[in-house]
């Protein structure tokens, strides 16, 4: 490898770019003899030491996660190595990123390599962590922890074997020790590499994006960390549903098609599709089926229908799908859905089924279909702050999230 | 100080911090997104009145990886990599929900040989899926159990042999990409069965080990008894299922209730406890992995011969279309009930126009809100680690 430091740095690695020791008193000092040789000497131990026993901070989001437990677990054993797993920032040497980095976590995991004391490294592991994989041109994912924190090692993986882990582990001793004997040569100094270290991704970047959307994302600087507010439950949201108890119905089951026909006006089912309700009589169907034992929401989903032009013109549209479920023996599925015009509010389930609160908070933040009497309608997935809900059609799925990505 | 609502007596996680006593002197702690007893990058706000939590409120999506977005931007054949990073403590089922999924609304025979293996497949990954949530709750626990990650290390020893098996299958580790259409990619080796049996000898004889560790251990009763009680009635409300609904004495389990893969012959003990505490979950997770071991044995004697896969080679990704029709698979997960939720619609017949995955983590921590109030600080951590949540497939 080539050598790239001046010689004189050879000498007092750790003293150099150290301002307090350009003072001139340090200069005369060290220009004793011997003391030069013996600072150098205690630099050796010193290095010896940062490199043999690196603390690992576990930067853990994801599937990595799991290798990096396994990687410090029996059979790996990390710790033979002087490698172990401290999970605070400030006793750590190694911040090991391990999982996909998302717009909402990348502000936290700046954070705490900040809080990280120098000398301090980091080992991208796994390709969500060095590129951000198959996420990298979604909306929601930065496309490598380098884009925040500089790298020392990549290991690549998805996820990467424990052994993978431990040689990259090796590497990063290797080129502690090469820096401070200012042998390291960086990838993009070494020629040989230079072919082999940068791949060239081409960005897939959707034709029909809408260059206004990632506009407002900029302008939305502290959409990251606003979601830190407490207790955000917005002011003047409605009041908790009062919950009504449902009294069990004892009259004999009776299938569902047949229910909705007679009951609830429908008079057409589509094969293969759910029966379409009248959003009125949405909430009196779920009380009703959960009456009949119908005890458990199953999902309640919408999906987006973008308007359309020419021979299919269609205008745009929301569609609302929902199941509820007996439960024990011969479990049971009821489906019903809504067609929903834009802009149209659905009656909330929740003061029928609890569970519809988180439901339907992920809906209204990934399709911003509203719910009308839902005690606490804040977004759940995306920061608080966010512009746009991602999975209508029309929401351009490699929007842009400056500084993030 | 007014905690519960007329819901019941219930807390009501809707009450805002302005509805309680304003003069008490309550403390704010933020726990997570990045805190190793978080289970991933989970944060919840719990407003502490000396080391007793008064309320807390959950925050997700810091793992949110836009996998409905990109579902709908790949073709039907494409999907089963994405879908594995989900859930990633049990791989093998989130292909399964999928594919199953896709199966149906395309009209796809599953051959009995590939149903079978499938079915070995997830009795394993529910072994190997408890056995680090038993050693993960170990650590949660903390110092009660030998300094904490003594279970820990001795669960993973174990759950290595079952990665061994299904990367002599598939090659992987996890991640495995071995459903597709109508049947399995990877075929049983030479000589699985024998090595399948050896594992589960090893872990059945140290399974009584990790029993008296824990389950028969005054001090993890004394952690876990009592604690986190949620009932069954708000269970079956939040959409809560798997042990955490069968530890509330809720009899309800999707292998025997509504059977798929070789669940119609291959009949299920379903373990029932009625406490509703961490212990009930945690003896409710114990006997299933036994009960798993049981099916694994005779699913492994019992895998017909026969084709793998029940469709035709694919050798184009838009080949597969779909242009109507909605359907939702759900299946057993370790977790509870995992679906897959699709409607194809003729603008993209190559695509799911909408993708929903239906995951019980996310219920599971719908009930935090009401059972962590009332707990202190290290039994939160408890009621965490007994809800076994993965964020992967939480936030999506």
């Amino acid at each position: 490898m080539a050598v790239t430091d001046p010689p004189e740095r050879r000498a007092l690695p750790v003293l150099a770019g150290a301002p307090a020791f350009d003072a001139p008193l340090y200069r005369t000092l060290l220009s004793a003899p011997g003391l030069s040789v013996l600072a150098g000497a205690l630099d050796e131990l010193l290095a010896w030491g940062s490199r043999n026993a690196l603390w690992v901070f576990p930067m853990a989001t994801s599937c990595c996660g799991i290798e990096l437990m396994a990687a410090a677990a029996s059979r790996v054993d990390l710790d033979r190595m002087g490698t172990i797993v401290r999970a605070t920032p400030r006793q750590a040497d190694v911040m090991v990123v391990a999982g996909t980095i998302t717009v909402k976590m990348a502000p936290r995991v700046k954070a705490l390599w900040e809080q990280m004391p120098e000398p301090r490294w980091c080992i991208a592991m796994g390709s969500c962590a060095i590129s951000g994989d198959f996420y990298r041109n979604l909306y929601s994912v930065i496309p490598g922890i380098d884009t925040v924190i500089p790298v020392d090692v990549y290991v690549p993986g998805c996820p990467p074997n424990p052994e993978a882990l431990m040689h990259g582990l090796l590497r990063l001793q290797e080129k502690i020790k090469a820096t401070r004997a200012g042998t390291f040569a960086a990838p993009e100094l070494n020629p040989a590499l230079l072919t082999t270290t940068r791949p060239s991704i081409a960005r897939v970047v959707d034709a029909d994006r809408d260059p206004t959307q990632s506009d407002q994302q900029t302008a939305s600087a502290d959409h990251a960390t606003a979601s830190d507010k407490t207790d955000a439950r917005p002011e003047g949201s409605p009041e908790p549903a009062a919950y009504e108890a449902v009294a069990p119905d004892a009259s004999p089951a009776r299938d569902f098609a047949d229910l909705v026909r007679d009951e609830f006006g429908v008079t057409d089912i589509p094969a293969g599709m759910a029966p379409l309700v009248e959003t009125a009589k949405h909430v009196a169907l779920a009380r009703r089926l959960r009456a009949l034992g119908y005890k458990q929401l199953v999902y309640v989903v919408v999906s987006h229908y973008a308007a359309k032009t020419g021979a299919r013109a269609a205008p745009e549209r929301f569609e609302l799908a929902c199941a509820v479920r007996t439960v024990g023996e011969g479990s049971r599925v009821a489906a019903w859905r809504l067609a929903l015009e834009p802009g149209e509010a659905v009656p909330t389930l929740v003061g029928v089924y609890a569970g519809a609160d988180w439901q339907e908070r992920e809906q209204y933040d990934l399709t911003g279909v509203r719910f009308a009497g839902h005690p606490d309608l804040r977004r759940i997935m995306m920061p608080e702050d966010w512009v746009g809900h991602p999975l209508r059609k029309d929401y351009a799925a490699d929007t842009a999230c400056p500084p993030w990505r | 100080m007014q905690t519960q609502s007329a819901r019941r007596g219930r807390v009501d996680p809707h009450l805002s911090m302005r509805d309680y006593d304003p003069e008490a002197d309550l403390m704010l702690l933020h726990f997570g997104p990045q805190h190793p007893s978080t289970h991933g990058v989970f944060r919840m706000d719990l407003h502490l009145d000396g080391e007793v939590v008064v309320k807390a409120t959950p925050y997700l999506g810091y793992l949110h990886r836009a996998v409905e977005k990109l579902c709908e931007r790949l073709t039907y054949v494409q999907q089963t990599p994405v879908v594995d990073k989900n859930d990633y403590v049990a791989p093998m089922t989130n292909e399964q929900a999928l594919n199953m999924a896709f199966e149906k609304l395309l009209n796809v025979e599953v051959p009995r040989r590939a149903r079978w293996v499938r079915t070995l497949f997830a009795e394993l990954q529910r072994i190997a899926s408890h056995l680090l949530w038993l050693g993960t709750f170990a650590l949660d626990l903390g110092g009660a159990l030998g300094g904490g990650s003594t279970l820990f290390i001795h669960t993973f020893r174990e759950r290595e042999l079952i990665l061994d098996l299904f990367e002599e299958v598939t090659g992987a580790r996890f991640h495995y990409n071995t459903h597709t259409l109508g049947g399995n990619r990877h075929d049983l080796p030479a000589g699985f069965d024998v090595k399948v049996k050896a594992a589960l000898a090893e872990i059945e004889a140290r399974l009584d080990g990790y029993e008296t560790m824990t389950l028969h251990n005054s001090i993890f009763v004394a952690r876990t008894r009592g604690v986190g009680v949620l009932d069954g009635e708000l269970a079956l409300e939040l959409g809560i299922t798997g042990p955490i609904l069968r530890a509330s004495g809720v009899d309800h389990d999707l292998r025997r209730d509504a059977p798929y893969g070789a669940y119609d012959e291959l009949k299920v003990r379903v373990a029932v406890e009625q406490g509703g505490d961490c212990y009930a979950r945690a003896k409710v997770r114990v006997a299933e992995m036994r009960d798993s071991i049981r099916l694994v044995r005779e699913a492994i004697e019992g895998v017909p011969e026969g084709p793998l896969c029940g469709f035709k080679p694919i050798r184009l990704v838009g080949q597969v279309k779909a242009t109507a029709g909605q359907v939702y698979v759900a299946i057993e997960t370790p977790r509870g009930e995992l679906g897959t939720f699709v409607i194809a619609s003729p603008d993209n017949p190559t695509a799911p126009h909408r993708l929903k995955i239906r995951s019980p983590s996310l219920h599971a921590l719908s009930a935090i809100p009401y059972i962590v109030p009332g707990a202190t600080v290290s039994d939160a951590v408890a009621i965490l680690g007994s809800l076994d949540p993965i964020m992967g497939e939480v936030d999506r």
